[in-house]
Parts: C-alpha cells; sequence; structure tokens
C-alpha cells in the first residue's frame, strides 16, 4: 500500500519528464512568459522575390500525375490557418468547396499574418497543433521550409509548375521537393490620388502620370510640384521608423537585393548603396510623410478627402486594402500607372509580397488539404473570382487571357487596372531579398536606413554595420 | 580485520541511513503527495526549460532537428552584437530615466494617503492602482494616440501655445519619454501600494515625536519615514530594475508597427532581444545564449543593488 504510493508518485514525476521533453521548445528566460500582445496586424498580403527556379529544377522524369482524377473524394476535417479568409468567403467560393466536397469539414482559423507565423513556429517545434492548411507568404515561406514542418507536395504541384510564375517557386523548392502552392503575386504599381494631381495642376491621366515619374528622379520633381502648388506629401515614408519595405522595392526592380545568386551577402555593395540615397532625395527637402506604414495615422492620410498623401507605391493588392478598410470612402479618386524605374529606360516593375498555401507535414489529412488547395489555387476560376474581388493577381498564368482582364475598375476612375498588373507581372526581375534569413536581414537593414535616414550615418557606414552583423549572424560570405 | 569491519560497518550504516531515508519519505507520504503538484509543475516548466536552454545556449538549434554543438560560437558572436549590447544599455538609460523618479513619486503619494487628514483614502488608492490591472494593450494604444507626432493630444496642446510639435515616437529619446510615461502611469500604483503597506507597520509616534522636537513634514519625511522604509523601498528598486529590462507588453503595443523596437531600436530591450531570435528568426539557439548572459548580468546588478543598500541600512 505504502509502496504503491509511492510508485503512483514517482510515477507522475518520469512522466511529467516524458511530457515536458517533448512538450516544451524551451527557450527563454522561464520567469517571463512573452505573451503576445495581439498586435493589429494589416496583413500584407505578400509576393517574393523572383528567382529562378522552374520546372527545370524538378527531376524531368517525374510523371504529371493526371490532375485532380480522384477516385475517391477525400473526406474528414481539415483546419486552415490564414488572414486572407475573406477572399475565398466573401466570394462564395468557400461554399462552393463545401458543396464539391461535402465530406470534408473546413474549419478557418482567423489569425494575422504574425500570430499565424508565431503559433505554427511553436506547432512545428512542439510537433503537434499545426493546422493542414496554412497560408504563407514568400517572404517567411523559404525560413518555414527550413524548419522541415511542411509537407513534401511535389507530386501534387507537378502539373502546376509551368502555369504559375516561374519566381513564385523559388521559396517553395528545397533540395529539388517543392512545400507550397503558389497564391497571388505581388507586381509593384503607382497608386495615386486624382484630386491631389489634378489640385496640383497636373494631369491625372494614367498615361501622362506615367511619364511624370518614369524615374525615380522625375518621380521627385512630381513630388516637389505638388508639395509646392498644394502643401501634401507625395507619399509615405518614415525615417526613424522606417520598415524597408519601399527600399526593397527598389532593389527588386533592379534585380538587386541583400544577396547574390551565389549566397553572398550585398548589402553594402555599392548598387545599394546608391539605391538608398535616391531613396534618400525625398527626405531633403522633405516632401514624404513620416507615418509609419500600418498605423491608424497611415490609413487616416490614405483615406483622407482633403489631408491625403498623393501616392503609394505598392504591390497590386493593396487595391482591395484601399478599396475596403482603409481607404473605402475615396472610390474614383484613385489612378494606377507604373511604378518609376531607377534610371531611364530601366525596369518599371518588382514584386511585393504574396501570398501562398502550404501543408503541414503533421496533417492527418493530406488528401483533404490538397483538395482544399487544389480547389481555391489551382482552378482559374477560383483565382479569378478571388482576382476580381481582393486584386490578388493570380500566380496561375492560365487565367491571364480571361476577360476579366480588360475591365474596368470603378474604384480606380473606371481604369483598366489589371492589364497593368499583368505588364508588370511579366516584367519583374529575379531579385535576392527573400529567403531563409529573411526577417533577419530586414530587420538590420531597416535599423541602417534609420540610422542613415535621421542623419546619424551615410548610407555606405550605415548598410556595411548591417551587412556585417548579417554575416556574422548568418555566417554567409 | 579491523579495516574489514569498519567497511561492513559503514556500508550497514549507508543502508540503514538510506532505509531510514524512504521510511521517512513513506511515513510522510500524504504531506508530500499534497506538495507534489508544485514540484512536478516546477520541474516541467521551471527546472526543464532553465536547463534545457542553457544546454540549447550552445548549440544552433532551430526549433526541430538534432541539436548540434557550435563550439560556443554563440558566445562568441554575442560579444559583436551590437543589437544586444543596445538593448542592454536600453535597460539601463530606462531604469534611470524612471526608477528614481517613479518610486520617489510612489513613497510620496503613499505618505499623503497614510496620513490621517485625507479622506477617502480608499477611493484614491483604488484609483491610483488601477491602471496597474487595465489591459497595457489598450494603454499601449491610447498613449500612441497621446504621444502622435502629429495629431497626438500633447502636442496639439502645445499648439495651443505655438510650441513647435515634439516628434516623440519618431526619435530615440522623445520615444524613450513616451515609454517612460506609460510605464510610470501603469506601474505607479503597484508600487504605491507597497509602499503603502510598509508605510502602515510604522508607528505614527516615530514621525509625531520628530515633530514635536521640531522637524518639519518634509524632513520627518527624508529623516525618519524614508529610512525606515528602506527594505521596502529596494524590494521596489529590485523588482522595478528587473522590470525595465523586461519590458516586452509596454512595447508590443506602443510600438507595435516595429515591433517593439521603437525609433532605431531605441527600445528594444534584452527580453525583446531574446525573443526576436527565437521567434523571428527562429535562432533558438541563440536566444538562449543571450538570455542566460542577460541572466548573469542582471544577476549581478540585483546582487550589487542588495549590497548596496543593505550597508546603508547596517
Amino acid at each position: 500500500m505504502k509502496t504503491h504510493l509511492f510508485k503512483l508518485l514517482a510515477g507522475l514525476i518520469i512522466l511529467s519528464f516524458i511530457l515536458a521533453a517533448c512538450g516544451t521548445p524551451a527557450t527563454e528566460v522561464p520567469t517571463t512568459a512573452p505573451t503576445k500582445p495581439p498586435v493589429i496586424e494589416p496583413t500584407v498580403p505578400v509576393a517574393r522575390p523572383t528567382a529562378v527556379p522552374t520546372a527545370a529544377t524538378i527531376s524531368p522524369t517525374a510523371v504529371p500525375t493526371s490532375a485532380p482524377v480522384v477516385v475517391e473524394k477525400p473526406s474528414g476535417k481539415i483546419t486552415l490557418w490564414g488572414w486572407s479568409y475573406d477572399a475565398m468567403q466573401s466570394t462564395g467560393l468557400v461554399d462552393d468547396f463545401q458543396k464539391e466536397y461535402p465530406d470534408i469539414q473546413l474549419d478557418i482559423v482567423k489569425y494575422s499574418s504574425s500570430d499565424t507565423y508565431q503559433n505554427l513556429q511553436l506547432a512545428i517545434s512542439a510537433g503537434t497543433g499545426a493546422p493542414d492548411v496554412v497560408q504563407i507568404e514568400n517572404s517567411h515561406l523559404a525560413q518555414f521550409v527550413d524548419l522541415n514542418g511542411l509537407l513534401d507536395i511535389t507530386d501534387k504541384v507537378q502539373p502546376y509548375i509551368p502555369l504559375m510564375n516561374a519566381y513564385k517557386w523559388v521559396d517553395a523548392v528545397k533540395d529539388a521537393k517543392y512545400y507550397a502552392m503558389p497564391w497571388d503575386s505581388g507586381p509593384v504599381v503607382l497608386y495615386y490620388r486624382r484630386d491631389v494631381f489634378k489640385a496640383a495642376g497636373l494631369s491625372d491621366n494614367p498615361n501622362d502620370v506615367s511619364a511624370m515619374v518614369a524615374t525615380w528622379d522625375k518621380y521627385l520633381e512630381t513630388c516637389t510640384t505638388i508639395k509646392d502648388k498644394t502643401g501634401k506629401n507625395c507619399f509615405a515614408l518614415s525615417r526613424a521608423n522606417n520598415d524597408g519595405r519601399l527600399y526593397e522595392i527598389a532593389l527588386w526592380q533592379q534585380g538587386l537585393g541583400y544577396y547574390d545568386k551565389d549566397g553572398k551577402i550585398t548589402v553594402d555593395s555599392p548598387q545599394n548603396v546608391a539605391t538608398l540615397e535616391e531613396l534618400g532625395k525625398f527626405w531633403n527637402p522633405m516632401v514624404v510623410s513620416e507615418e509609419q506604414a500600418w498605423t491608424d495615422p497611415w490609413y487616416a492620410e490614405l483615406n483622407s478627402p482633403d489631408q491625403s498623401v498623393a501616392s503609394i507605391v505598392e504591390a497590386s493588392w493593396m487595391g482591395i486594402f484601399l478599396k475596403t478598410w482603409i481607404a473605402g470612402g475615396t472610390a474614383g479618386q484613385w489612378g494606377v500607372t507604373e511604378m518609376p524605374a531607377f534610371a531611364e529606360g530601366q525596369v518599371r516593375a518588382a514584386n511585393d509580397g504574396g501570398s501562398t498555401l502550404a501543408i503541414s507535414s503533421q496533417s492527418q489529412n493530406p488528401d483533404a488539404a490538397w483538395a482544399f488547395i487544389e480547389f481555391m489555387l489551382g482552378r482559374e476560376n477560383s483565382q479569378l473570382r478571388m482576382f476580381a474581388y481582393t486584386d490578388f493577381l493570380p500566380s496561375l498564368e492560365t487565367t491571364y487571357n480571361d476577360a476579366l482582364f480588360y475591365e474596368p475598375d470603378t474604384f480606380f476612375g473606371s481604369e483598366n487596372t489589371r492589364q497593368i498588373y499583368l505588364a508588370v507581372a511579366k516584367e519583374i526581375p529575379a531579385a535576392y531579398i527573400y529567403g531563409p534569413n529573411y526577417q533577419l536581414m530586414n530587420g538590420y537593414v531597416s535599423t541602417a536606413i534609420q540610422e542613415y535616414a535621421t542623419g546619424k550615418s551615410s548610407a555606405a557606414d550605415a548598410l556595411k554595420t548591417a551587412a556585417d552583423s548579417i554575416r556574422a549572424e548568418t555566417g554567409m560570405p | 580485520m579491523n579495516t574489514i569491519k569498519l567497511r561492513k560497518r559503514e556500508a550497514i550504516s549507508t543502508k540503514t541511513k538510506r532505509k531510514e531515508f524512504w521510511h521517512e519519505i513513506l511515513r510522510g507520504r500524504w504531506p508530500y503527495t499534497f506538495i507534489s503538484p508544485f514540484y512536478i509543475l516546477f520541474l516541467i516548466f521551471g527546472a526543464f526549460p532553465l536547463v534545457f536552454s542553457f544546454i540549447l545556449s550552445f548549440t544552433s538549434w532551430k526549433g526541430t532537428g538534432p541539436l548540434i554543438f557550435n563550439n560556443f560560437a554563440n558566445y562568441k558572436l554575442i560579444l559583436r552584437d551590437k543589437v544586444f549590447w543596445q538593448s542592454m544599455e536600453n535597460g539601463l538609460i530606462l531604469f534611470f530615466m524612471y526608477v528614481p523618479f517613479q518610486t520617489l513619486l510612489a513613497c510620496v503619494l503613499a505618505v499623503i494617503l497614510n496620513s490621517k487628514r485625507v479622506r477617502g483614502f480608499k477611493f484614491f488608492r483604488t484609483v491610483i492602482f488601477m491602471p496597474y490591472i487595465s489591459s497595457m494593450i489598450a494603454a499601449g494604444f491610447v498613449f500612441q494616440l497621446l504621444f502622435g507626432s502629429r495629431n497626438g493630444l500633447f502636442n496639439s496642446i502645445l499648439g495651443l501655445f505655438s510650441i513647435p510639435a515634439i516628434p516623440w515616437l519618431d526619435t530615440m529619446w522623445g520615444a524613450r519619454v513616451a515609454l517612460c510615461a506609460l510605464i510610470v502611469w501603469a506601474w505607479l500604483g503597484y508600487n504605491m501600494v507597497i509602499i503603502l503597506a510598509g508605510l502602515q507597520t510604522i508607528s505614527s509616534e516615530l514621525t509625531e515625536a520628530a515633530m514635536i522636537d521640531g522637524a518639519n513634514p518634509v524632513q520627518a519625511f527624508f529623516l525618519i519615514t524614508i529610512p525606515l522604509l528602506q527594505p521596502v523601498i529596494l524590494f521596489c528598486v529590485v523588482t522595478s530594475t528587473i522590470g525595465s529590462f523586461n519590458l516586452f507588453g509596454e512595447l508590443m503595443s506602443l510600438f507595435h508597427a516595429t515591433g517593439g523596437e521603437g525609433p532605431l531600436n531605441a527600445t528594444i530591450t534584452p527580453l525583446l532581444s531574446v525573443f526576436e531570435q527565437a521567434f523571428h528568426n527562429f535562432k533558438l539557439g541563440y536566444a538562449s545564449t543571450q538570455a542566460y548572459v542577460y541572466f548573469i548580468l542582471i544577476f549581478v546588478v540585483a546582487l550589487l543593488q542588495l549590497r548596496l543598500f543593505n550597508r546603508e541600512i547596517d
């Protein structure tokens, strides 16, 4: 009796050790559990860098499995984590999916992008708790592929490899295996306020504006005119709180990045320094606003009827945000044209953000999960319906001949914006910005931009410091 | 012959000792059973992470896969890690910016509330304590609006007096001032209540006697009350010191757009740095290294504070 009790106690303790050993991804000072505050995040849909992956990297022997001819329809419960659920719900696609697959029970968990990543990281590390399907931006994808938490879906995506924008596959591939299915691409354009341009005595015709912003230097001249005539800021470019996004866009359009194709860090290369100095011209004299992107004042100045900024350089997915929660009150006041080239005659296209859907390797129901992904992202009809609603340009190239691409968009002054998105998407060069160390690199480079912008350091010195830190931490040359 | 006997005796004695030990435990089985939940939880959530993260600090573990020891590379890296040392510096700066001020203010408020002349003691105590129990996330957003550089309330008020706007959240020092305001607002009540409790253990006869001897209230406060409160104040200062290096919720709400770092890393704290390495960069090994280096440093600081104060008390 006595010994039994004792055994029980000892057993409990041993059990606790076992539980602890398999359950806790312990890392931190154990006294403080950092609770994740509900950072209200704007869910920047991501798009991704370019690169060269492609069908060629896949073993040519692989026979494309004949598409979705499934003998027995998958069934069971699947869970989705992500933030772009509205694109699938408001377009009725979720309902249609349920009609086609009545035996699949779909549970959508609405997380902001940062919550998705944090929970996914912990679930992968813990070995339990991950969803079946998860939305991951290209900027973060390679990092998760590196964690070995995503399911190898090479045989499933095989038929789609030649059909998607080639650069979208770069972050999804590791050792010739594919871990995610591209959703949308992020062609960067210039969104501008027609009312502000008119108030400054400028034309608001997209072709005229395109000529006015043909290069970053010309864009600066236009900004100066607007500032002089109307007193309004040209766009938002924070100095002390810069997040590096616009800088990354400017690097991307030149095919530059944080590293080169050999994996050598190029953060402090002369071209990168020159790019930062070019952006720096907008601070001196000050023709831009200092609001931090994705904060309330930033939304306010995009939505303001009379105190607005004149423009914003951002990817096509910005369309749905402008139309709905950021600037819903400004319908008809916006125009769309190409972004500025770095120098005369150079490329006027870059990528920012863009998402993918992946299956977690913990999924108990990978067939149902793939059925969902295939339904949403692999079908022209689904992709087009989401595109019409959100401006998420499908990565699926077979949609590009649809009539939708010739329809005018009333929010943008009845301009045919989708042709511009498409033309830009075709020009996006390969660049090396995203990757397994993107978060770390973006962090150091943002700080460098802040130091340069606030006059604490020259562009070259600030980027040199950032490059040294990145080299030390990543071990990249 | 003798030695054999001795050894035998020793063997017997350890055997009996062990027997006695188990016997003792069995006799106390019920008490031990009842206190076991704490130890079980402590082993899982306290001891295990402590030991495991120490092991991790020598590896380049990402959260999955085998532990690969990397030859002290993490400890070498941390010496050159500007962000980590900036975070230690920030903790130090923040400590000097708000801890003395907050502690003094908490003392003054506690003394006022403790005075018999103040009516509605419970009401004021509750009001001052209330921020402590309110949501830091909500408070952070409100302070963002108050300190907004362009449309913030404080700058609007300055504007009424034709004083140029101060870019609070766009400069390193402005951001720190805004952060300290938030911290003092949130933590003043907590410190005050602790000091108030200490104050109520001090007999009022002491100050009354001093007054009769000719001391004015200010002298009585600094020469009688404060010295007697020293152990309580010490507690407040030590916890605030650790708190200023451990800021997290305050940063995540007030500077949410930059992930808590603030302009030019002005407000990044060691805890936030550890968090970013672990949960943004997935470098759990290096994050553990930072946590341990940070732990050792803060441990030394706390020890120094205890020494310093205790000497004065002696």
